[in-house]
């Protein structure tokens, strides 16, 4: 909608601004003005704020004095500028038209002259019509002070500027006006009614023709721009036209400093000044000097909306406890309290075991290999080293004769330094190993040490039993595989069950009977013994002491409670005392030898032999706790170990510390072969279980293999120990050819038998055979009298 | 249930401690690695970018000889692996909780 805005007069303060001369009668331009509403085509602001009109120069030429009332109308023309001059001169023609926006500028900037005029014209009052002729003039939102001053030549000055630089343009747009009028006047920091009132018209009449809303900060009063049509008799009024003079507008106004000629730095001044002489002088055309204009586009804004998922937040909280430092990865709690609960977790410590076992065994590889008796593969990965080209052509050349091969030990810090007394195979579980720890000979005790190592982890053992005095000898159950007996120094037994490593502690012991041993307990064994009324086997615990003493145990209320077995009496040699008065007398001291070890028979587990301090070797039973079934004389020495033959069930070994190993034969009360090889006393003695000819023996500085199918005088191995370690014990692996021999400190070193000829079979033929052509050489029979002397063989 | 926990690591925890130390001074072994459920290491014996490339590389070993092994019989469950290669060998202990990672030259 265009409204049309009938000026009626001029705002006195509007100097400068061209007029429109006119009527001088006001009511006469009043009504024409109304007629013209719709023709005029100057350029008018409107200022709906205020009821004063304020015009416009936009005809430029003209000025008017004449206060105009401008009414706003509706219409669909042109705007109708009809404004009336004060000075009652005739009406001419406006020569100027409605300059729209690009011509506006040009003849703005030459109305530079129309200032003097010191036209006053008075303010026009505004009134706003709409299509129906009702007033709906907006009333103001701000009364300007009546007395304000408003500089005149600001108007000028600002018009100079947009004319300057829009003559170039064909058309401006008000994009390009607005900012620039503004930031003209924020810089000069005059804001005067006039000034904002010439932008407010600039930027309406650059406006007007596009119909753009406008929305000035100020709240000063606007101008409006009437454009009246012009008529003929406008065109021929005569218009006067007065310039006047606007006050100068100073911009910028430093004062000059003077300074004296004789002050100090009077020449640096007069130097600096003729220097900005000469600056200003070439600026024209110097190359330091460019003036440009940039112009910022403001690019439009774009909305862009973007949906994502929403994210779920959760809480999570942690308490941070204590823990100590383990080198833990990402500092994060969570890290930490995991880590402790895996490594506490019984899951964990069941797959270090196994990670343990695997590491080890790859690492020992070929030697459980060897020792499992399967073939030992070449790493084909594994760098060759010099050395072992040698090594593998001096083993092909030894191979023939009989040798032992050291394949590890075992051993641990915590057994390091003690010595083996005693080892046990497992009943079941035939890679287990229980080895007792103990010094035998010393005066101080230490407590004993029981391990139980598996040969799936050769470096540390499966089982540590702390005990409280050295421990002599062990044995495993049968029946309860995981039931260990173990001997002791001081006399007491006590069965422990290894299943678990947390809760090992002794089931039970005899250290609160009453009939418990007094001295050391030198061997235990579990039997099975068939009771008659029960017809199954019932397992019980033997054992032997050096109180003379062999004792069979039964659990009684959590406790062992012993029988007496045997009393091992002193046998007199009735010889040496029959020159004497021909009777038997008995000792008043203790008539009891101690018994160093005994060995059930393997076929008939009531029968057993027992080896004395003395020397004799009784044969005994179970069901006889009275007298010795039959006694072997040879040894004079305490006899340290008897064996019988494992797959020869009449013939036992023995060895004792008087440097001989002695084969006897059940019935014979003079052993059929008898072995010595070096100096030593002989510890222990045992049969190889696999075949029948072969045994070894340990002395006290090496380990002897003897096999009686090559040679009967002298060991075919002989072991020598490590320096300055005796050997203390041996057994023979079951089911491979493997011998453990435990020394004075603490390793249980484990060798394999190697090139033995006796591997053919019926061994126990040959052997036999040789029993009997050794026992046809003897000369006496034998007969079950203890008490007869028989000569040696 | 934490400080239950943790009481009862400090029971175990010196046994545990020694048996990472028996382990790792065996024969041949380079390093162990123990990492957590999320492939997060939590204790380590090797540096840093050695650890954070094995945890990440057999994470995704494990499961996938886990699944081939369940696919096969899905009763059955991974419960050691091997790879053995020219110059060690590399040995995990996988469970739902963690992974033990243990690599051994054992010709050193």
């Amino acid at each position: 909608m265009n409204i049309s805005v009938v000026e009626n007069t001029l705002a006195e303060h509007y100097c400068g601004y061209t007029q429109c001369s006119g009527h001088a009668e006001r009511e006469r331009e009043r009504e024409r003005e109304r007629e013209r509403a719709s023709r005029c085509h100057g350029n008018l602001v409107a200022n709906p704020y205020t009821n004063t009109a304020t015009m416009s120069t936009s005809v430029a030429k003209l000025e008017k004095k004449k206060r105009r009332e401008l009414v706003l109308r509706p219409s669909s023309g042109a705007i109708n500028v009809s404004v009336s001059g004060l000075h009652g001169s005739t009406r001419r023609p406006n020569s100027v038209v409605a300059s729209y926006s690009g011509r506006y500028f040009s003849v703005i900037g030459g109305s530079k002259m129309l200032e003097k005029s010191a036209i006053q014209a008075p303010r026009q009052a505004v009134r706003v019509f709409d299509e129906g002729n009702n007033d709906v003039t907006p009333r103001p939102l701000y009364q300007v002070a009546p007395g304000a001053v408003q500089a005149k030549a600001s108007w000028f000055f600002v018009e100079e500027i947009p004319g300057g630089s829009a003559s170039d343009q064909t058309s401006t747009t008000g994009g390009l006006i607005m900012p620039f009028f503004r930031s003209v006047l924020g810089s000069s920091r005059i804001s005067t009614q006039s000034t904002i009132e010439s932008m407010n018209e600039e930027i309406e009449n650059t406006f007007s023709k596009q119909d753009m809303p406008i929305n000035l900060p100020d709240v000063q009063k606007k101008r409006e721009i009437v454009k009246e049509q012009v008529t003929e008799e406008m065109l021929k009024d005569i218009i006067d036209v007065y310039l006047s003079e606007t006050s100068t507008i100073s911009l910028l106004d430093i004062p000059n400093t003077f300074v004296s000629a004789d002050a100090d730095d009077a020449k640096a001044i007069i130097e600096r000044n003729s220097q900005y002489a000469e600056v200003c002088r070439n600026r024209m055309g110097s190359h330091k000097y460019v003036d440009h204009s940039v112009q910022t586009v403001n690019g439009a804004a774009k909305n862009k909306q973007v949906q994502s998922d929403s994210i779920t937040m959760v809480d999570a909280a942690t308490a941070a406890s204590s823990l100590k430092d383990m080198g833990v990865f990402g500092s994060s709690l969570n890290a930490e309290s995991d880590l402790q609960l895996i490594l506490s977790s019984e899951k964990f410590q069941h797959c270090f075991l196994v990670m343990e076992r695997s590491i080890l065994r790859n690492a020992f590889q070929p030697k459980l290999a060897a020792y499992r008796q399967l073939p030992v593969l070449e790493d084909p990965d594994s760098p060759v080293r010099p050395g072992t080209v040698e090594q593998r052509k001096e083993d092909i050349e030894n191979s023939r004769s009989p040798a032992l091969k050291c394949l590890w030990a075992f051993s641990c810090e915590l057994s390091r330094g003690r010595s083996v007394s005693s080892m046990a195979w497992n009943k079941k579980n035939l890679d287990l190993l229980a080895v007792g720890y103990g010094e035998l000979h010393s005066s101080n005790q230490k407590p004993g040490l029981v391990c139980c190592w598996s040969f799936k982890n050769l470096m540390w053992p499966e089982r540590v039993i702390h005990c409280d005095s050295a421990v002599t000898s062990l044995d495993f159950s049968s029946n309860n595989p995981s039931q260990l007996a173990v001997g002791m120094h001081d006399g007491t037994i006590a069965v422990y069950n290894v299943q678990s490593q947390i809760n090992i502690s002794h089931v039970i012991s005899s250290s609160k009977c009453p009939d418990k041993h007094l001295g050391p307990v030198w061997q235990l064994r579990w039997t099975q013994t068939e009771l008659s009324l029960i017809e199954e086997q019932v397992e019980s615990l033997s054992s032997v002491s050096a109180d003379g003493r062999i004792c069979k145990w039964f659990v009684f209320i959590s406790d062992l409670n012993c029988t007496e077995l045997m009393k091992l009496e002193r046998v007199h040699n009735k010889k040496k005392k029959a020159g004497g008065n021909g009777t038997e007398k008995k000792s008043v001291l203790s008539e009891l030898t101690p018994g160093l070890c005994f060995d059930f028979h393997p076929l008939d587990s009531g029968l057993y032999l027992v080896g004395t301090w003395e020397g004799l070797i009784h044969k005994c039973s179970c069901s006889n706790s009275q007298q010795f079934l039959q006694t072997y004389r040879k040894h004079f020495c305490p006899v340290n170990c008897i064996a019988w033959c494992p797959l020869s069930p009449e013939l036992f070994l023995s060895c004792s510390s008087d440097w001989t190993i002695q084969l006897w034969k059940q019935d014979h009360c003079s052993p059929v072969l008898g072995f010595s090889s070096t100096q030593g006393a002989v510890y222990d003695i045992k049969w190889c279980p696999k075949w029948a000819t072969v045994f070894g023996a340990i002395k006290e500085g090496q380990l002897e293999i003897w096999d009686l199918s090559a040679n009967i005088l002298d060991p075919v191995i002989v072991q020598p120990a490590a320096p300055g370690v005796t050997m203390k014990s041996l057994l023979f692996h079951t089911q491979s050819d493997c011998i453990l021999v435990g020394d004075s400190a603490g390793h249980v070193t484990v060798y394999q038998l190697k090139n033995l000829r006796a591997r053919e079979s019926n061994q126990v033929n040959i052997l036999e055979g040789l029993i009997s052509s050794a026992a046809s050489r003897q000369f006496c029979k034998t007969q079950p009298d203890k008490n007869r002397s028989i000569p040696t063989a | 249930m934490f400080l239950c926990c943790s009481l009862r690591s400090f029971g175990c925890s010196a046994e545990v401690e020694e048996t990472l130390k028996r382990i790792q001074g065996q024969k041949g072994v380079q390093g162990i690695i123990i990492v957590n459920s999320e492939g997060i290491p939590i204790k380590t014996t090797l540096d840093n970018s050695s650890t954070v490339q094995y945890a990440g590389l057999i994470h995704q070993l494990v499961m996938k000889a886990r699944s081939t092994i369940r696919d096969m019989d899905p009763q059955n469950d991974l419960t050691f692996l091997r790879v053995r290669s020219k110059k060690n060998e590399i040995m995990i202990a996988p469970d739902k909780d963690y992974f033990l990672i243990v690599i051994q030259n054992p010709s050193d």
